[in-house]
């Protein structure tokens, strides 16, 4: 039973829990998936940066990349879709799930791909615009947190669902902390790979001088990637926090956290 | 619980955030499962397949129009 109040805090707090309990495996299926697809979005930057203002010119090579990109996502949603389930079991039971996590309902699992692929065009129109593209990143957590909810194929009911559960304060909120998350997670991995560097050198025997320029900020590959691992750093956070969000104002909707709080308060008495 | 009786916490068991008692779970577990639609299947792999497929061009599109806009 959820007794905590619907709250950033309350949501990030269960979601940590959550995580830990599904680190091992589960949020391992998760990276896994989603390194092809983080990787590639770094060669396509890394493309456009390099071809500049002929863009329009090299169609074909950055055509090539977002094909890529695209069979990459998913294979990437079904590891999310994977992990979100663990984290709804992990929530459930209190302890680390088993094999059934695999199982993700058919239903469940096309209508995620539906409603991902809709943000995907609506992510790329929006590019353009700052607003844009956060009001698509709290759609798409939306997308995962009600993913399990999909009990039937539908091209309605996916978005119906994801309308239901938006509390959009507590999701910009949510969405922010993320957004910080990002920033810490990078400066982590930049910090990590600086200490490496630094331990091999003292080892000997490698060319370390020349990694000291090749894991500079001013290496444009070596940013991208960079970003691309804060990225996955965040996302089981991300996903976990948004099934915690969904299953509390579900519990919210139907009043069974008021029912156990209010029987709580009767206990003493 | 859908029966609406006062259980202890032993006799109850959660499904999907809902606290049943064994003769509801079991109720639940008994009730036929309706299947979508072979309509809606197709409708929703048809509409994915086009949101990917436009997907990636519109990514082309997008990245040449930004790339035109900060050069």
């Amino acid at each position: 039973m959820i007794r905590a109040p619907l709250s950033i805090t309350s949501v990030l707090d269960e979601a940590t829990e959550v995580v830990s309990m599904t680190a091992a495996p589960w949020a391992g299926v998760l990276v896994a998936t989603a390194l092809p697809y983080r990787f590639l979005q770094a060669l396509f930057f890394d493309q456009l940066i390099e071809v500049g203002k002929d863009a329009s010119q090299y169609g074909r090579l950055l055509g090539g990349t977002a094909n890529l990109i695209v069979a990459a996502i998913l294979l990437a949603l079904w590891g999310r879709a994977v992990y979100a389930r663990a984290c709804r079991v992990a929530l459930g039971r209190g302890m680390t799930p088993g094999r059934e996590v695999w199982r993700v309902p058919a239903a469940a699992l096309i209508s995620y791909f539906l409603t991902s692929s809709v943000l995907l065009v609506a992510g790329t129109l929006s590019a353009l615009t700052c607003f844009g593209l956060l009001i698509v990143s709290i759609v798409a957590g939306l997308a995962i947190g009600t993913m399990e909810l999909n009990e039937r194929v539908s091209v309605i009911e996916p978005f119906r669902l994801m309308r239901r559960y938006t509390r959009a304060a507590t999701l910009i909120g949510m969405s922010f902390v993320f957004f910080c998350a990002i920033f810490v997670a990078l400066v982590n991995i930049a910090a990590a790979f600086g200490l490496a560097v630094w331990a091999l050198s003292a080892l000997g025997g490698f060319d370390a001088p020349r990694w000291e320029l090749l894991f500079s900020g001013n290496n444009r590959r070596y940013m991208l990637m960079l970003v691309a691992g804060a990225l996955i750093a965040v996302e089981p956070f991300w996903v976990a926090a948004h099934v915690v969000f969904v299953r509390k104002a579900g519990a919210q909707e139907r009043g069974d956290d008021l029912r156990a709080w209010f029987e709580e308060l009767r206990r003493p008495a | 619980m859908t029966c609406a009786k006062t259980l202890c916490q032993e006799c109850a068991t959660q499904w999907d955030g809902i606290w049943h008692c064994a003769a509801c779970l079991a109720a639940k577990r008994g009730a036929k499962v309706e299947r979508s639609p072979v309509f809606s299947w197709i409708a929703v792999v048809v509409l994915t397949a086009v949101c990917l497929f436009g997907g990636a061009r519109l990514m082309v599109w997008a990245a040449a129009l930004l790339a035109g806009l900060f050069s």
